[in-house]
């Protein structure tokens, strides 16, 4: 009928227009991202993360994204390999003075990405900037601002306030990036959009929010990277990475969560590359609200929870079930520790010994948007009825969770840590150390005057076997003492596809990409 | 008309400061300091009170508004606390991408919802009705995010004939736009239908079929103008909306446009970024409202006989 053909041929028009109008839609500047193909142009890598980065003034910011990307373009005067040990990187070598200071001597002929060259003189403009920087200055913090010396182009004495055995590690985190004085005051407040480091990339074009692409260095002084480019996407779901991976779209998906790991595994075309990492999950106490003010109700709770199936059934078996505070790529970590296991009758035991044998009400706090720790609050809840615990699951936004639980309003919460250098240090003095309650990180609010020596000692003693000992037995004071149920000590899972190699992780999550090559 | 026009953007002015000042308080008084979040749980208390001082966030609430409604009429919006960028350049980066998609949303919803709500209403009852109608139903239900993951794992993944992320060739508008095109369309479908369903059993539609006129006339031109109305209502609003940016379709394609700014900017606390982006949005849908007003008058006299 007439009626029906004119109303298909509108339809009809209206669809031919609206193709014709997508079919000419306007292009931008994109990177060869390698859409259109399976295989991927040889000379590029891109790298997927959760988020785009920040700020690329290592100053500017302390996440996890921008760190990444600021390792390709930055380098430190001192480097730590995958086993976390410390190597000469800008600085040649080191040689301590005396109990403060140690002087270190630099690489020669380093040239920055502006073409300038790297000297003394930028060490201490930029640990003299990092001292100031509201973000990272407690990572430099034990430097003395006026103990920084040079004694000639490339040779420079770093003091600090108090002896401070971690400092070396400490020089090694991407906060104590070398900067270009020049750089960086000429852009100003606009420095963390356009980074000039000496490391083997630098910045080509950043799309915020989008992706960073990173372009060759070719005066490094001894980096030669195989490929020109290098793309950091930022892609928030895991799934989408891993979608992306599969499609060959992306070379590497960083932070894979347990979820997809089968998805990979699976996949003849991708190889899943996991290490142990520096990061931890754990369930606090508060300590200063009973009956966790009481150390055998927080050891019978360790007994009541399976802490081994958690790390099974949540965390899909990666990681390792924790028994201490220090995960086991951490310098000192004992790891001859024993696990309180899972041990009802003996959870049951110490209850009736504290006197709750009929148990009593509680809430745990969880973060939001972390899957696993929900799913392990609610098997905390499950498992704590058999010693008559009942528990109320609470959810906060991660803002407000930060806040409360520094102020010490909960009464147990889940949370992690990353002991970003390596030093066990970094790993339990905000934690345990009375002096750091609430918002430095020490949430369960604990006090342990031993402890607190024995910390302050392994600060100060430059000797590592001793450091390693009083370390140790801080750990072994901690465990028993059972301020956490020590939950997971975690790894890093990173997928790739399978012609990549020559990607090594870092226990940090801040892996060089610059060494890898295409098969 | 120019008068209602020029008393209406005034109008804009006291909406404006108000929404800010709601925003403000509202920011002011969540738990959450963005101090403490941008430098992280493991950064000491000294930092942090440090940054506060700097920041100015010690000082009283209404020194604090005060403060900023004095720079915005400068035109200052400020710099986010998180990325040190100037507010203004932030928002207006990611203005065109979330513009490109909430029209081509807009673009699909129409070209499907507006045919199908005509045929439905004129065959109603008929299989066509029925499916169509059914299809709306899901089309509402249907979960965003969950629907822009099947399609990527369908188009991309599986028929790899589109992208599954990002934002830079016309390739990757398609799976967004129909993503977001879809749930609207379901409302337009089914505005467009019943408000077309009352048009058509109105006496001149009657008369004008008696007059002799084409069937096609009668509907299109008679019978759709008047039924538009609410038609219109419903679309501008769901475009302003969209303007306020798709957060969920955004974060499953990773298309870095309003909707994602402004919930990381939540996230952190980054206030001036929040308070940056709520002003837009605020301008935005007010004037995707004047627009849809004045539209009106051009589809019904009797409207325009009423701007004065």
């Amino acid at each position: 009928m007439k009626k029906n053909r004119k109303m298909l041929a509108l339809l009809s028009l209206m669809l031919v227009v609206v193709l014709v109008a997508v079919g000419c839609g306007s292009t931008t500047d994109a990177p060869v991202t390698g859409d259109d193909k399976p295989s991927v142009a040889k000379d590029e890598l891109i790298i997927a993360s959760p988020s785009d980065a920040v700020s690329l003034d290592p100053h500017g910011t302390n996440d996890a994204s921008s760190a990444l990307v600021m390792k390709q373009i930055y380098e430190t005067l001192v480097v730590q390999d995958e086993n976390m040990d410390l190597k000469p990187g800008l600085a040649t070598s080191w040689e301590k003075i005396d109990d403060l200071t140690f002087e270190f001597k630099l690489r020669e002929g380093v040239k920055f990405h502006n073409g300038e060259d790297f000297t003394a003189k930028d060490v201490e403009f930029t640990l003299l900037r990092a001292l100031k920087s509201d973000h990272i200055g407690h990572i430099v913090g034990p430097i003395n601002s006026e103990a920084i010396e040079i004694i000639d182009d490339y040779t420079i004495r770093i003091g600090t306030s108090e002896p401070f055995a971690p400092l070396l590690a400490h020089l090694a985190h991407g906060a104590s990036g070398m900067l270009n004085e020049k750089a960086v005051t000429e852009k100003g407040d606009d420095y963390g959009q356009h980074p000039v480091g000496t490391g083997p990339f630098m910045l080509a074009n950043w799309s915020n929010g989008e992706f960073i692409e990173l372009t060759r260095f070719d005066d490094h002084h001894s980096v030669k990277p195989e490929f020109k480019t290098m793309t950091f996407k930022a892609i928030s779901e895991a799934t989408n990475r891993t979608i992306e991976l599969e499609i060959g779209s992306i070379d590497i998906a960083n932070n894979v969560t347990p979820n997809e790991i089968k998805r990979i595994e699976d996949n003849s075309d991708l190889i899943l590359l996991r290490d142990p990492s520096l990061g931890n999950n754990y369930i606090g106490f508060n300590l200063t609200k009973a009956p966790f003010d009481d150390v055998r109700v927080r050891q019978a709770i360790n007994y009541a929870l399976d802490v081994d199936t958690i790390v099974e059934a949540v965390y899909q078996g990666v990681g390792s079930p924790a028994a201490g505070a220090l995960g086991p790529s951490v310098f000192a970590a004992h790891t001859g520790l024993e696990q309180y296991g899972y041990n009802v009758e003996k959870a049951k035991e110490l209850m009736k010994e504290a006197g709750l044998e009929n148990g009593f009400s509680t809430t745990i706090w969880v973060n939001d948007g972390n899957r696993q720790r929900m799913d392990i609050a609610e098997i905390l809840q499950n498992q704590l009825q058999q010693i008559n615990i009942t528990t109320d699951v609470q959810v906060l936004e991660w803002g407000a969770y930060l806040e409360n639980t520094s102020k010490g309003e909960h009464d147990m919460f889940i949370l992690g840590w990353t002991t970003v250098t390596g030093d066990p240090d970094y790993g339990l003095y905000a934690l345990f150390h009375s002096t750091q309650h609430g918002p430095a990180g020490n949430r369960t609010f604990y006090s342990n005057p031993k402890v607190d020596e024995l910390l302050d000692s392994a600060r100060r003693t430059a000797d590592p076997a001793e450091r390693e000992r009083l370390y140790k037995e801080a750990q072994e004071i901690i465990r028993d003492e059972a301020p956490w149920i020590f939950v997971q000590d975690n790894e890093n899972l990173v997928g790739i596809r399978n012609n990549i190699s020559g990607l090594s992780l870092h226990p940090a999550g801040h892996h060089i990409f610059y060494n890898v090559s295409f098969k | 008309m120019h008068r209602y026009i020029f008393r209406r953007l005034l109008l804009m002015l006291p909406v404006m400061i108000g929404v800010t000042f709601i925003v403000f308080t509202m920011m002011y008084f969540t738990p959450g300091d963005p101090a403490r979040i941008m430098l992280g749980e493991s950064a000491p208390e000294d930092a942090v009170q440090r940054l506060r001082e700097d920041m100015g966030l010690n000082d009283p609430f209404l020194m604090q508004f005060g403060r900023y409604v004095t720079n915005v009429a400068r035109g200052d919006f400020g710099r986010s606390y998180t990325q040190r960028r100037p507010v203004a350049t932030m928002i207006i980066d990611r203005f065109p991408t979330t513009l490109k998609l909430a029209t081509w949303g807009v673009i699909v919803s129409i070209v499907i919802g507006i045919p199908t709500g005509i045929i439905s209403a004129t065959k109603q009852y008929s299989l066509f009705d029925n499916v169509s109608m059914v299809l709306a139903l899901v089309g509402v239900s249907m979960p965003n995010f969950w629907q822009g993951l099947m399609m990527i794992i369908i188009f991309a993944l599986n028929l790899r004939w589109f992208p599954a992320s990002g934002f830079t060739t016309w390739k990757h508008i398609v799976l967004p736009a129909i993503t977001l095109g879809t749930s609207s369309a379901a409302q337009i479908t089914r505005m467009t239908r019943s408000s077309m369903l009352e048009v058509i059993r109105q006496d001149y539609i009657r008369t004008a079929r008696a007059k002799g006129q084409v069937e096609s006339v009668v509907i299109n031109q008679h019978a759709l103008k008047n039924a538009l109305i609410p038609v219109v209502t419903v679309i501008g609003l769901s475009f302003g909306g969209l303007l306020g940016g798709a957060v969920l379709t955004e974060s499953i394609f990773s298309i870095p446009g309003v909707g994602s700014l402004m919930i990381q900017a939540i996230r952190q606390r980054d206030y001036p970024v929040v308070q940056g982006g709520v002003l837009f949005i605020a301008l935005s849908f007010s004037l995707v409202n004047l627009l849809v007003d004045i539209l009106y008058a051009f589809i019904d006299p009797r409207i325009k006989a009423q701007y004065k």
